[in-house]
């Protein structure tokens, strides 16, 4: 438990610092004009519900491909998983968010596609990662007190990868909250917009509260990662 | 399954692979004619936008991928890779004669522009020939797709066949922006990666800061890179206003300076996990017999460690080098320059081929920069296989 201590003290020192009256006491001057905390925190619960569901969509679909890639029946399919998945990582979220814009609006949607586009080879990736790192013998061992193919997944395979299947969830929720405030680029009304809009128009405050609320969500959301791998995996 | 003569991989593959870019053509618009170069326009339908090019275009973008999905040795790759590539230029050649017309007699200002359903058959195409190029084992085929693909867009952009494209007007107009624009992203990231090596290198030497240093490169990866480069500009500003001395110096809250600072942050992680991967790799006793040749640790460092070492290092420039060009793209968020700049502008305008001329670009020199890395990585662990 006690790796999850750092992100989480973090993640509340962060969030203590995008409350509107210390964020202008720290970001004092003429330019400055904090948010109200409820707007903080409508910008926050929308950014929270945008990168929720990507991240939903990613893991889901990222785990479930993974296996089904760890299937006997699709060994071959390795080798274009690989190069998809070194492509997918060369399409920067902005360059996809900036892509789908015209066809898909302002806005969610175009944000939700670049999640699912540089997210999901990731987590596919790293689900492989993980299952393949399970010991043959393990299998070989659970095949032969005479488990079902079901049996193995959710009994040995799933168990013992565990540890690396929470490493790509961790991976998968950070590029989430990331992309949602990209998104902000397109529209989306996120933790992301008081930042753009902070450089725009110099409001150091609203800049500042956009930076720290974000790195904070970031890092508590990592820290209850953390907890969930840390309660799933102890002995 | 894998074994049946008539499983997934014999008929049910190559069947998928013949109905799809077909299918694509046939139901998504392939251009749009707008009256100028900030809407979408109305979609035209398939058979006007490519005329007589559409059907010994459809008869090529089924069996080229089917051919190369059938996986029937090299011969029927080579085909497919051939029925591939002359779909791709069939595409080009239809739709920019079909664009030509559509804009005969509009006003100057209207554009005709590439859709949806043009773009995925063109990547499909491409994809079939990388395929049927990695099928027909032709060396570096990723190179050679390339090329080959580069070759075709050149030949017929000077024989003047897609001028009538929106994209190539835009083009034309920002050529030297353009120019400009690669040079900038280029110099911003090399520049950040040659920063994030550097702190790399000098972090390495501190044996005991190891596990502080871990949680610090770690922990600057949880923070949103949009946030950061916000961050870095809100410190900096702040730091100018209590030290105004430093304006004199040329340090500025905006522009390349925080732009350098938050990627070169960024890069710290893949290039310190190739550093210390790399720095592991000897075994034990490798490492012990090199003491007791009386090997000094320098020397055992630049004979043993970083040549085992160099596959997982080059792994780690690679990711760090696809990932500076991507970040490069968010610095004119805080007023650098690159082809971010042309992403940015064409949002703003809400001017897709704007859009797409600052993004293609970026595109192109991450997957070159992810393929010639590759390849060095891949020859670096055959010269030292660990």
């Amino acid at each position: 438990m006690r790796a999850t201590l750092a992100p989480l003290l973090l993640g509340l020192a962060l969030a203590a610092v995008s409350h509107p009256a210390v964020a202008g006491r720290l970001a004092g001057g003429a330019g400055s004009r904090p948010l109200a905390l409820d707007r903080l925190t409508e910008l926050a619960a929308n950014h929270l519900a945008l990168a929720g569901i990507g991240f939903l969509i990613v893991a889901g679909l990222g785990i479930a491909l993974g296996i089904a890639a760890t299937r006997p029946g699709f060994a071959r399919l390795r080798g274009g998983i690989d190069a998809l998945a070194a492509f997918a990582q060369s399409l920067p979220p902005v360059v996809v968010v900036a892509l789908a814009l015209p066809v898909l609006g302002f806005g969610g949607p175009p944000t939700l596609l670049a999640l699912l586009a540089y997210g999901l080879m990731p987590t596919l990736r790293g689900t492989v990662g993980a299952l393949d790192a399970v010991s043959p013998e393990a299998r070989a061992a659970a095949e032969a007190i005479g488990l079902t193919r079901r049996q193995i997944l959710t009994k040995v395979e799933i168990p013992l990868a565990a540890p690396g299947l929470i490493e790509t969830l961790r991976t998968a929720l950070i590029l989430s909250i990331s992309v949602a405030a990209v998104g902000a680029l397109a529209g989306a009304s996120t933790l992301g917009t008081p930042i753009v809009a902070g450089l725009q128009n110099q409001n150091l405050s609203g800049l500042l509260q956009g930076t720290a609320a974000t790195a904070a969500l970031a890092f508590l959301g990592d820290a209850l990662l953390l907890a969930v791998g840390g309660f799933l995996t102890r002995d | 399954m894998t074994s049946a003569p008539f499983g997934v991989r014999a008929v049910l593959l190559p069947l998928a692979a013949a109905l799809a870019l077909p299918l694509v053509l046939g139901s998504l618009p392939l251009l749009h004619l707008a009256p100028n170069r900030l809407v979408t326009g109305a979609p035209i339908p398939v058979a006007a936008a490519l005329g007589p090019w559409l059907w010994p275009l459809l008869a090529l973008a089924a069996t080229g991928p089917a051919l190369v999905a059938s996986g029937r040795g090299r011969a029927g790759a080579w085909f497919g890779l051939l029925a591939c590539t002359g779909g791709f230029a069939l595409l080009l050649t239809g739709l920019g004669a079909g664009a030509a017309e559509l804009l005969v007699g509009q006003p100057p200002a209207a554009r005709a522009r590439l859709a949806a359903g043009a773009w995925l058959a063109g990547l499909g195409l491409c994809a079939g020939i990388f395929l049927g190029m990695r099928a027909s084992r032709l060396p570096a085929a990723g190179w050679l797709s390339a090329l080959v693909l580069l070759t075709l867009i050149g030949g017929l952009g000077a024989a003047g066949t897609l001028d009538a494209f929106s994209l190539t007007v835009e083009f034309r107009a920002r050529r030297d922006g353009l120019a400009r624009a690669i040079l900038e992203h280029l110099a911003l990231s090399s520049g950040a990666l040659i920063i994030a090596g550097l702190v790399t290198a000098a972090l390495g030497l501190w044996r005991r800061g190891r596990g502080a240093i871990d949680l610090f490169v770690g922990g600057v990866q949880v923070v949103p890179a949009v946030a950061l480069l916000g961050g870095l500009v809100a410190v900096a500003s702040a730091g100018l206003a209590l030290m105004p001395a430093l304006r004199a110096y040329g340090v500025s809250a905006l522009g390349a300076g925080p732009a350098l600072v938050g990627m070169a942050a960024y890069l710290l992680l893949p290039l310190w996990r190739g550093l210390q991967g790399a720095l592991r790799t000897p075994d034990p006793a490798t490492l012990d017999a090199a003491r007791a040749l009386g090997l000094t640790p320098r020397q055992t460092l630049a004979s043993l460690r970083l040549p085992l070492g160099a596959g997982l290092l080059i792994g780690g420039l690679r990711v760090a080098a696809v990932q500076a060009l991507g970040l490069a793209t968010l610095a004119p968020l805080v007023g650098a320059g690159g082809l971010g700049r042309l992403v940015f502008d064409g949002m703003a305008q809400f001017a897709p081929d704007l859009i797409l001329l600052g993004a293609l670009p970026v595109i192109a020199l991450s997957l070159a920069a992810e393929s010639a890395l590759s390849a060095v990585e891949a020859a670096a662990r055959r010269r030292w296989p660990s």
